[in-house]
């Protein structure tokens, strides 16, 4: 083989790496090494001591990079949560000092910005929203003996890594059943077709989901089209769609290809299709990326601004008032739990230990506890609290809440 | 033949009429940014690997004349209509900024190097698509990825429908029917939870959700009947926006060939991509050539990058040229790089190999067999399907 050749698929190759490096998306993918380690602490890791009057509270945000939007969230409602408590005098007279450190939306610098907050005494550590980035501070915490709460990590195993990492998230084995259900019982859904983002685990595994509860409530799984993040154009894969007369399309990918693939398919012809998707949806660019097309589409979502409960519009008046504006995403909600769930734990502590190890204890005590996006219960749960899930229509004027499911709601799960 | 039945069992083949247009659709895109690799290879070969980079710059370029244009990155009020003008507008901006950024990348970039080993040039190239993406995300809004709204794209929502068979007169009473019955229930529907004061359809009454399950049912069989209807003819659709996207990258590709078959600088371009050398010794200004050159190629990637954004809705990063890149890149080299038409045909064919490749329900390897594809041709041609083998040293 000639030099031109061996030169041009060098290229490629370098082509190929450069397109594996992207990052895309939030709520799950990157690796978990160690995962399969078991919920185990590792002897002789103490945690932190609160010492003189303040309590050290660390946050891992993504403030810059990909997840920008969200870390940006997750920022604030955290904020918010201590910025209460303080106001109202602290914790038994102790007050908390918020440590910020940013991820860069990166994995490696989240473990080193988790590392960070504990060597600087935090007894908790708060983040990520992306299961990736988690799995890692997961790993950093568990190793120290602190105590973690993600905010979004859905990811199912996040939290076998350790004895003490929680979330306050609903786990994606839920996601793809609450949909499957929707679909089935309320838009009276038969004939569902999948489209899958080859690329993104996340995607692949709520696929997976939906269509094992649908086909185990009577649906029909009628087809499956895959297609890449960075796609534009997905004519082919919709004319194949087209003609298996689907009554619903399910898109598990994130919303930089749902929107464009939803209006290509109107343009395909497909007419009175319903679409609908996972929490990779939750944005307010889907509604300009898929048009008028997308318009009466249905996703699950963690929480909704417009639900009529007093915690979400309590929180609501609260973010208002400290950031001038309404957060932008789901994870501001999410991250005020994961610090109010923390803050609620803290007054649970004995008052002249309040350490890594009785935050912990605490913790897994918590039972009932009212949050914004619903109740959180870490008492028989482990760290995966039973979280309801809503499901949310996307309407011109944005995300309008439809209905919410519990776990008790999916008895054979 | 029992083989042949298992691989292409499910296969619809009343379908390939439409998913080979499919391809030619995608292909031509492919075409048109393939050009700009092959041209920058055939008078310096050098693979610019920036090319991509300038494909995504010209996106952004239409974004913002979108913005400036009243389409900005709010919702966009009814009445802000569009026209062919604005369309227009955004194309030649794209094509003009693109055309000066590959210029000043190869002033700065490429020139300086151009005395050194080949291969310094090409790690050069890569650093520039690098620094683009990344230095890019410094200045560009690009978290949350941002769309080109579809308001400014006046030709939204028709759809060019080319009939081969007639459909069936019947099935079309029958799909007005149903979707007339499915109107009437819808409303039969509102008015049910007006009537019980609820929110939404989803808070009904057992008493409610039979009138429900009866929309769900006409729903269902409109889509039937209207998939019946639609299948008992043949027709091609093709949606106007990708119509303009072929036919303007058909223009294009004309006016390309007319600069360089017939005009001088196409027969000094010719020239030089023969012998850089004797070029320059027959009086071609060699760097000028190469200008133009880059100007005329990040141009046309210009172009695809506004038709790319606008038409097909998907959001801006500064990544969003790394796939077109790549894809663009593999069709030149498919079809011969340093080779005009070659470019063209390699596009085409990886559009429509793609296209079919998901027609026969191997989508999951879409790619995979792209590249197959690529190494079985270049196994048997190496210099590509229309370029000439020789060996060179990098």
């Amino acid at each position: 083989m000639s030099n031109l050749n061996r030169r041009s698929f060098l290229s490629l190759a370098l082509g190929a790496l450069l397109a594996g490096g992207l990052v895309v998306g939030c709520n799950s993918g990157g690796g978990t090494d160690n995962a399969n380690k078991g919920p185990e602490a590792p002897a002789g890791a103490e945690g932190n001591k609160a010492t003189g009057d303040t309590i050290k509270v660390g946050l891992v945000a993504s403030l810059n990079g990909d997840l920008r939007p969200w870390g940006l969230d997750s920022d604030k409602g955290v904020k918010v949560a201590v910025d209460e408590i303080n106001k109202a005098g602290g914790i038994n007279g102790k007050k908390i000092e918020l440590m910020v450190e940013d991820s860069n939306s990166s994995p490696e610098q989240g473990k080193s910005a988790t590392e960070k907050l504990i060597s600087q005494g935090a007894v908790v550590v708060l983040g990520e929203v992306a299961s990736g980035i988690t799995a890692q501070m997961a790993n950093a915490c568990t190793e120290k003996g602190v105590p973690i709460v993600a905010i979004g990590a859905t990811r199912d195993d996040i939290t076998d890594i350790g004895p003490n990492v929680f979330r306050v998230c609903y786990q994606d084995r839920l996601q793809g059943p609450v949909m499957a259900k929707f679909a089935f019982d309320e838009l009276g859904l038969r004939n569902v077709a999948l489209m899958t983002d080859k690329k993104q685990p996340y995607s692949t595994g709520l696929s997976g989901s939906f269509r094992a509860y649908f086909e185990k409530m009577g649906g029909k799984i009628i087809d499956e089209q895959f297609y890449e993040s960075g796609q534009t154009q997905f004519n082919a894969q919709l004319t194949n769609l087209k003609a298996k007369n689907p009554d619903g399309i399910f898109l598990s990918g994130y919303f930089n290809e749902v929107g464009p693939i939803v209006k290509q398919a109107d343009q395909v012809g497909l007419k009175n299709v319903k679409y609908m998707g996972g929490d990779g949806w939750d944005s307010k660019e889907i509604l300009a990326t898929g048009g008028k097309a997308i318009e009466g589409s249905f996703f699950c979502n963690h929480y909704n601004d417009k639900e009529d409960r007093p915690e979400v519009k309590s929180f609501l008046e609260k973010f208002q008032a400290m950031h001038g504006g309404l957060p932008g995403t789901t994870m501001g909600a999410l991250a005020f739990d994961a610090a109010a769930v923390v803050i609620d734990a803290l007054k649970r502590c004995p008052s002249d230990d309040v350490s890594s190890k009785t935050l912990a204890a605490a913790l897994h005590e918590t039972d009932g506890f009212r949050g914004v996006s619903g109740d959180i219960t870490f008492k028989g749960h482990g760290g995966n609290p039973p979280k309801r899930a809503l499901v949310v229509e996307l309407t011109k004027d944005g995300q309008v809440f439809r209905k919410a499911y519990e776990v008790t709601d999916f008895p054979d799960l | 033949m029992d083989l042949t039945h298992s691989l292409l069992g499910a296969v619809d083949f009343g379908l390939l009429p439409q998913q080979v247009v499919n391809g030619i659709l995608l292909g031509s895109i492919y075409a048109l940014i393939a050009l700009g690799y092959t041209m920058v290879y055939g008078v310096l070969r050098l693979i610019n690997f920036a090319h991509g980079e300038v494909f995504m710059l010209g996106a952004y370029v239409s974004l913002f004349v979108a913005w400036g244009l009243g389409f900005g990155p709010g919702p966009v009020s009814p009445d802000q209509t569009s026209n062919w003008v604005n369309l227009v507008i955004m194309l030649v901006a794209s094509m003009g900024v693109c055309a000066a950024v590959g210029m000043f990348i190869e002033f700065f970039a490429y020139r300086p190097m151009r005395n050194q080993p080949r291969i310094a040039s090409l790690i050069t190239a890569i650093g520039v698509s690098l620094l683009l993406q990344y230095a890019g995300a410094l200045f560009l809004p690009n978290s949350p990825p941002v769309p080109i709204r579809e308001e400014v794209n006046p030709y939204r929502a028709n759809v060019l429908d080319v009939p081969l068979k007639p459909k069936s007169a019947d099935l079309l009473a029958q799909t007005k029917q149903a979707q007339v019955a499915l109107d009437e229930a819808e409303r039969t529907l509102k008015d049910t939870v007006a009537a019980e004061g609820i929110k939404s359809e989803f808070d009904l009454s057992p008493e409610g959700k039979k009138v429900r399950d009866a929309r769900n049912a006409a729903r269902t069989k409109a889509t039937v009947t209207q998939n019946a209807y639609d299948q008992s003819g043949l027709s091609l659709r093709i949606p106007y926006g990708q119509l303009i996207m072929f036919l303007t990258s058909i223009g294009l590709m004309l006016i390309l060939r007319h600069v360089v078959m017939n005009t001088a600088p196409g027969r000094a371009m010719r020239a030089v991509s023969l012998d850089y050398d004797s070029a320059s010794l027959m009086g071609v200004n060699v760097g000028r050539i190469i200008t133009l050159t880059f100007a005329i190629g990040s141009a046309l990637a210009g172009a695809g990058a506004m038709m790319n954004a606008t038409f097909l809705g998907t959001p801006l990063t500064t990544f969003f040229g790394m796939q077109p890149g790549v894809k663009a890149f593999v069709a030149a080299v498919l079809g011969g790089i340093g080779n005009i038409p070659g470019a063209v045909l390699g596009g085409l064919l990886m559009g429509i190999a793609e296209t079919l490749v998901v027609w026969v329900g191997y989508g999951d390897y879409k790619d995979a067999i792209a590249f197959v594809i690529l190494i079985l041709v270049l196994l048997f041609r190496p210099g590509g399907l229309l370029g000439s083998a020789k060996v060179e040293k990098v």
